[in-house]
């Protein structure tokens, strides 16, 4: 049961404080840590938000060529050595197959144990490896053991954190599902929160992008099951937690989105290739992307420059686009109109016509009841004339005409 | 096999190392295909692949992109990709959908596709690059291949401790390269067998001129990197030539077919290291810590740009380097290192650890 890994238990560690560092799944596991040690009574002390000295002490410590996260990782674990009994660095290998982590963070105990090793801080380790069947639950349990809890106690403390980050998560997605919905420019940011939340490097880019008017989504802020199983569909051998979630989020809203911001830090090695395929997936859709790197020297004037010209960018498109759909509106109005004048011309025109068809048919009536008249008046004429004949006759031979009367 | 040439495909592999050979020897033995062996990688496979790789991914991916561009041109019609624990694991579905865009057409079969796991679903994979899969000669013909891993890598290190030392170093580099002839041309196990034994006497019987107590020099660092000449630009070469014998633990046998287990190797290096830090690392920690108490004269640490896990073993190697005060001389391999620079830092290595030499004695 006991991991020989682990620190013999120590049952007056139960008054231990415990430090947290604000860095790297902090903030994916801000729940979750405070109310795992607050089950259990354990004060915690969190290290002071990044600044500029914490990246800078961070990195004299780190090797070079660690990703900037890393190296303001170590220097909020320094911050925090000397302040607290034990300083919390999980370990997290994977949630399952194809849904594993970093390396940098499977190693990150190890990491820190190293690079502290003259200083030699405690360091409290939960193992986080599904592959290799140690679940979260049982990780945490653990962890509280060895501090000295009782195995109900710390299993408690443990599904009671992971309840409550469950639901934090939820609400927090639910949330973010909302901003879809906003009028005006949405654009996705897609980093991994310990990049975006960063007081240092992240969050200055979303407060400028918030300046400038955008609606600002966090694409990891999502349905992390249904965004797993989009990712699946989108590219089947994602095998990074942490990028699947960002690229099947991406694609769920893809037609919800005027742009999309890939921030990264210099040198992820996720992003390396994740964000090179994404670019190449999403060629198709005609969303602006734009590729942020994020290094210790940047300065915010380069990226504000880059931001405002691609929120410029998708403006203008907005712009472009807008002025191509009133124009193609113009046309079909325009359209619309010359049917309605040659409608009308027609009905005229059949108008006309109709009215020629009468007339010609009045003449031609006319004609025939001249004609008729004519007719008559000939037969009238003859009969006349007839008639004019007989009675000639008639005063030649009276008695006869009479006589032919009586008969 | 009932196929004839025609219906035979054509499989290619991207180069790694020197086994391709035996890639070679399992596809055409084992499954009865034909196997595209394309040329040794050159500044070209590196350019081809860095012009479409994306700019900050890991060095091998580079080369490795490069060389299946250089399998197709050779005239692969089927490409095989392995599967992998860090970023190589992402290797073969972004490689296939440049070559795509690229307008290639090409069968492909990633086995990071296949990973469910359970090994067995390999077998999948195997049966889509060879329908009419024969399991026990395929069986058969693949311990051969394995067996042939071992004599490579055994070859290999005798060639790399001896040949400093040997008074014909033309010869000593014949009988190398002749192996891996014999090894491309090898039909059967006897023919493996056979010219094991040759390079293995050859080797073993060249005058040496080797002193009592060389100085020792141990290779550890990233998996592809360490073993391929072409990605470490002959380090190992280099550096047994100026009179070093090189000792490098890292190779197929070790790492895959005799890997004694994370477990295994972590008990000794607890104090050092509580986990598994990557795919290679409490290998190479351990290497490390057993090369500085035997007390080896240094430690040369070999990683590709980017590498992460082998970064986030550097502060352990550190330590150790200061514990027990072996020189650790660290090397990153990008897409533009040149031989020179490489060749200034390797002799300056050597002289130092030849001047502590001479001050302790």
């Amino acid at each position: 049961m006991a991991d020989r890994r682990f620190p013999a238990s120590d049952r007056n560690l139960k008054k231990a404080t415990i430090g947290i560092p604000r860095a790297l799944l902090y903030n994916r596991s801000r729940i979750l840590w405070s109310t795992f040690f607050h089950e259990l009574e354990l004060k915690t002390i969190f290290s002071s938000p990044t600044n500029r000295q914490t990246q800078e002490k961070g990195s004299e410590r780190a090797i070079d060529e660690m990703c900037l996260s890393v190296k303001i990782y170590l220097g909020h674990v320094q911050e925090l050595i000397g302040k607290c009994d034990y300083i919390l660095v999980p370990r997290i290998v994977s949630y399952g197959i194809r849904r594993t982590m970093c390396t940098t963070f499977e190693a990150l105990p190890d990491i820190v144990r190293n690079i502290f090793w003259q200083e030699s801080p405690h360091i409290l380790t939960y193992n986080v490896d599904l592959e290799h069947s140690l679940p979260e639950e049982q990780a945490l349990t653990r962890m509280g053991i060895s501090l000295g809890f009782l195995p109900g106690q710390a299993r408690r403390a443990a599904k009671r954190a992971l309840a409550a980050q469950k639901k934090a998560d939820e609400r927090q997605a639910k949330e973010t599902e909302q901003l879809y919905k906003e009028s005006g420019l949405r654009v996705a940011v897609a980093a991994h929160s310990y990049v975006l939340e960063d007081d240092y490097i992240g969050k200055p880019v979303a407060d400028y992008l918030k300046k400038m008017g955008v609606t600002v989504i966090r694409a990891d802020q999502v349905d992390r099951k249904a965004a797993l199983d989009i990712s699946a569909k989108v590219s089947p051998t994602l095998k990074w937690e942490l990028s699947r979630e960002i690229v099947g989020s991406l694609w769920m809203h893809r037609s919800r989105l005027d742009g999309i911001i890939l921030m990264s830090v210099y040198p992820c090695a996720l992003d390396s290739m994740v964000n090179d395929m994404i670019v190449r997936k999403f060629e198709g859709s005609g969303i602006p992307i734009l590729q942020l790197t994020m290094d210790a020297q940047s300065g915010t004037a380069g990226v504000e420059t880059r931001l405002e010209s691609f929120i410029d960018i998708i403006r203008m498109r907005e712009t472009a686009q807008r002025e191509q759909e009133r124009q193609r509106e113009q046309k079909k109005q325009d359209e619309r109109d010359q049917k309605e004048q040659d409608k009308l011309a027609a009905r005229q025109r059949k108008e006309l016509e109709r009215q020629e068809k009468d007339e010609r048919k009045q003449a031609q009536r006319r004609r025939k009841d001249e004609e008729k008249r004519e007719k008559e008046q000939a037969k009238r004429a003859a009969r006349e004339r007839k008639a004019g004949e007989r009675a000639a006759r008639g005063k030649k031979e009276t008695p006869q005409g009479s006589g032919e009367e009586a008969h | 096999m009932a196929e004839t040439d025609r219906q035979k495909k054509k499989i290619g592999f991207p180069m790694v190392a020197h086994y391709n050979c035996v890639v070679q020897y399992f596809v055409e033995q084992g499954l009865g295909q034909e196997y595209i062996l394309q040329p040794q990688m050159t500044r070209r496979t590196m350019e081809l692949g860095a012009k479409l790789a994306p700019d900050m991914v890991c060095t091998p991916f580079k080369t490795t992109l490069g060389s299946m561009i250089e399998a197709l041109e050779a005239g692969a019609d089927t490409l095989i990709m392995s599967f992998g624990l860090c970023r190589l694991g992402y290797y073969g579905e972004l490689a296939e959908q440049i070559l795509r865009e690229q307008g290639y057409e090409f069968d492909y079969v990633n086995l990071a596709e296949y990973t469910t796991g359970k090994y067995r679903d390999y077998f999948k994979a195997l049966r889509r690059v060879c329908p009419k899969l024969n399991a026990v000669r395929a069986g058969k013909v693949g311990l051969d291949a394995l067996k042939m891993v071992e004599y490579i890598d055994e070859i290999e290190d005798l060639y790399h401790q001896n040949c400093g030392f040997a008074l014909d170093h033309k010869a000593c580099r014949a009988a190398y390269l002749r192996f891996f002839a014999d090894m491309k041309r090898a039909k059967s196990r006897q023919d493996i067998d056979a010219g094991y034994q040759k390079a293995r006497e050859a080797l073993e019987t060249l005058p040496l001129n080797k002193p009592a107590h060389p100085l020792r020099v141990a290779l550890i660092g990233e998996y592809f990197t360490v073993m391929d000449e072409f990605s470490n630009l002959d380090l190992e070469e280099t550096i047994a030539d100026m009179g070093v014998e090189l000792h490098r633990w890292m190779n197929l046998s070790h790492r895959n077919l005799h890997y004694p287990g994370e477990k295994n190797l972590n008990a000794s290096i607890r104090d050092l290291c509580t986990y598994e830090m990557g795919p290679t690392s409490t290998a190479n920690i351990w290497y490390a810590r057993t090369c500085a108490e035997a007390g080896y004269d240094g430690i040369i640490h070999v990683k590709s740009a980017g590498c992460t896990p082998e970064i986030d073993i550097m502060p352990v190697l550190q330590r150790v380097g200061q514990q027990y005060k072996v020189p650790t001389l660290y090397l990153t391999y990008d897409s533009q290192t040149a031989t020179a620079g490489l060749q200034t830092r390797l002799e300056a290595f050597y002289d130092m650890i030849d001047m502590r030499r001479k001050v302790r004695a």
